[in-house]
């Protein structure tokens, strides 16, 4: 079985990886593939709020290597686990490249989180989760931050 | 935290880039199209004369050039930083390369005033409302400001179909006068002679430059184009043609309409109007009431979408460099669920509704401030200088870096263009000094922002000796919460 565990850079991205870890049981399943999607036209194409600064000189900042740290860090939850961590960073609108992700990896389970909380998040749902819940060729886990996990 | 090379099996990350040639083209040309000649073609002819094209045809010549740089620099540097990372390459002094980085927010800034200013007119033109009325015109531009804060906030501007759509919509309104300026070449509504007439007494090389300054606005927006360098396929093939075949096309269609526009329309009455003057000429065999407003809408829609790109820009600039420690980390914040950073935006729309107030103020108290002309006067005094150093960094740069792909721009050329962009900066600033004090308090607020950070960061080292903000390392506000 080969699993989709996506990344937005986002704690809840996280948070989302290890109850997905917490949920599914290693023995069926044979790959997860990390993956994160950079937006080349958004404000910020990729917000990586997992890491701390990492380069040296300030004008080495690369949206890329943001999203390849976030989803290194995601993938750290799947250490020692069993299956075989496959990373991916792609580009474009980011609900499509995680079911173009799944499409290609024949995958049997995308596992994603849902935004934040409050009431911005209640109105502007998090749209990749439903958008990849409309498209996706394969059932889809979505994780929410617990209250108490968040705070 | 580092990153994390230790699982048990690992598989090689894959990259997959998404921006084609032609999306870059077009992004090139939406993105240049939309910002100068639907604001400041008044402006200019008014400078110059019927031969105003003369002083679009030296922008556009300058500005491609500096294209050139670019697109040499981006094939070996394929960053998101661009200019900032290229000076900084180029001198390794961090001090040059924070105000690099803040002159290029700066400019970014002064544009959108600038663009928002020009917005009014248009909706002033459509709605039928005076354009001298201070207050009303100051609101109707921090409306707008606010929408496109709002929109980026949302992002729903992201999508690359929505791009090449915005293109096409605003190329539809320049082709719309080069029909109109043929109508008037046959109709024989005015003199082909005209096009060589200049208004101002002097010399005419100085007349043409009083207009190139303006013009150049038109021709700015291409930089923004490094901003998409690391997403694009075959970069060192992609971006020379994308990049100068975008600015080429947009520099066509700026020397055609120029044409178009003189013939079509007297130059008193082009003079500091827009180019709803040309629709109003009636030339066309449909009613001018409905064509005014198809094409203030058109006008409307293309100056959105670069004030939009505009936008997207200064915001990426100040989360940058929020995330690198240079400026307070509280501008690295981004929504939890849109993931647009709101207090980069906000703080951005904050200083152009700043700029367009002041605008305002100096406005009633009597001064006949043309609030266009000058932010886009700041805006070219701030590019030009950005623009010359980073021809000079690609010189300099020449021998680092090469691959057998690396695009290599013409060093005559180069030299050149380091001259052009000197020369109108120098006439620019001798014209119009009064643009300096605006200028400086742009860099003040660049420089507030950076000693926030020196004095509210300081305690946590940072590894040796680097940028401009070396002791000034702080946990990203983000983080550990």
């Amino acid at each position: 079985m080969h699993v989709i565990v996506a990344t937005d850079g986002s704690r809840a991205s996280l948070v989302g990886a290890e109850q997905f870890q917490w949920i599914a049981d290693s023995r069926e399943i044979t790959d997860v593939t990390v993956v994160a999607v950079v937006s080349p036209y958004a404000a910020v194409p990729f917000a990586n709020e997992l890491t701390e600064r990492r380069n040296p000189q300030p004008t080495d900042f690369s949206f890329r290597e943001e999203a390849e740290a976030a989803v290194g860090v995601v993938a750290a939850v799947f250490h020692g686990w069993g299956p075989t961590v496959h990373r991916q960073v792609r580009s474009g609108s980011p609900a499509a490249e995680i079911v173009k992700a799944a499409e290609e990896a024949s995958a049997d389970l995308i596992a994603l989180a849902a935004g934040g909380r409050g009431l911005t998040s209640t109105i502007l749902l998090g749209s990749t989760a439903s958008r990849v819940q409309h498209s996706a060729p394969c059932p889809v886990l979505v994780c929410r931050p617990k209250r108490s996990a968040s705070s | 935290m580092s990153h994390p090379g230790t699982e048990g099996v690992l598989a090689p990350s894959e990259l997959k880039r998404s921006i084609t040639a032609r999306q870059l083209y077009f992004y090139v040309v939406g993105d240049v199209l939309g910002s100068g000649i639907y604001v400041l073609i008044g402006l200019v002819a008014a400078a110059v004369g019927g031969a105003f094209w003369m002083a679009f045809l030296a922008g556009v010549a300058v500005a491609t050039i500096t294209g050139l740089a670019y697109a040499e620099l981006v094939t070996k540097y394929p960053q998101a930083a661009g200019a900032s990372l290229y000076v900084n390459k180029a001198f390794r002094s961090p001090v040059l390369t924070f105000f690099v980085t803040i002159c290029m927010l700066s400019a970014n800034m002064a544009a959108v005033g600038s663009l928002a200013s020009g917005f009014v007119r248009y909706f002033a033109g459509v709605v039928g409302m005076s354009e001298d009325a201070v207050i009303p015109t100051l609101l109707i531009a921090l409306a707008f400001i606010t929408l496109i804060t709002v929109i980026n906030l949302i992002g729903i501007s992201e999508s690359v179909v929505a791009n090449v759509v915005m293109t096409f919509i605003e190329l539809s309104g320049l082709l719309l006068i080069m029909v109109i300026g043929v109508i008037a070449l046959f109709t024989g509504v005015s003199e082909p002679g005209v096009l060589l007439e200049f208004s101002g007494e002097g010399s005419k090389a100085v007349a043409v430059l009083a207009g190139v300054s303006l013009a150049f606005f038109a021709m700015t927006g291409f930089e923004n184009a490094a901003n998409v360098a690391e997403e694009t396929v075959d970069p060192s093939r992609a971006f020379p043609r994308a990049l100068i075949g975008g600015m080429l096309t947009a520099g066509t269609v700026y020397v055609l309409v120029s044409i178009a526009a003189a013939l079509a329309v007297p130059m008193d009455t082009l003079a500091d109007n827009t180019l709803l003057e040309v629709v109003r000429a009636d030339l066309l065999p449909i009613s001018v009431s409905v064509m005014l407003v198809v094409f203030g809408l058109i006008a409307m829609v293309a100056i959105s979408n670069t004030t939009l790109v505009t936008v997207v820009a200064q915001s990426r600039i100040l989360y940058g460099m929020a995330r690198e420690d240079v400026v307070p980390g509280v501008f690295a914040k981004v929504h939890p669920t849109r993931r647009s950073p709101y207090v980069a935006l906000l703080f951005g729309g904050a200083i152009v509704g700043g700029l367009l107030l002041i605008g305002a103020l100096i406005q009633l108290g009597g001064s006949d401030l043309d609030i266009v002309d000058r932010l886009a006067t700041i805006t070219v005094v701030f590019l030009l200088f950005i623009y010359a150093l980073v021809i000079v960094a690609c010189l300099k740069l020449r021998g680092t870096g090469e691959t057998p792909d690396t695009y290599r721009a013409n060093t005559a050329l180069l030299y050149l263009g380091i001259l052009g962009n000197l020369l109108v900066l120098g006439y620019t600033v001798v014209d119009d000094p009064g643009s300096l004090l605006w200028v400086a308090g742009l860099l003040a607020v660049g420089l507030v922002l950076f000693l926030v950070q020196r004095f509210n960061g300081g305690a946590r080292d940072r590894p040796s000796t680097d940028g401009p903000t070396a002791t000034a390392g702080t946990p990203n506000t983000d983080e550990g919460r």
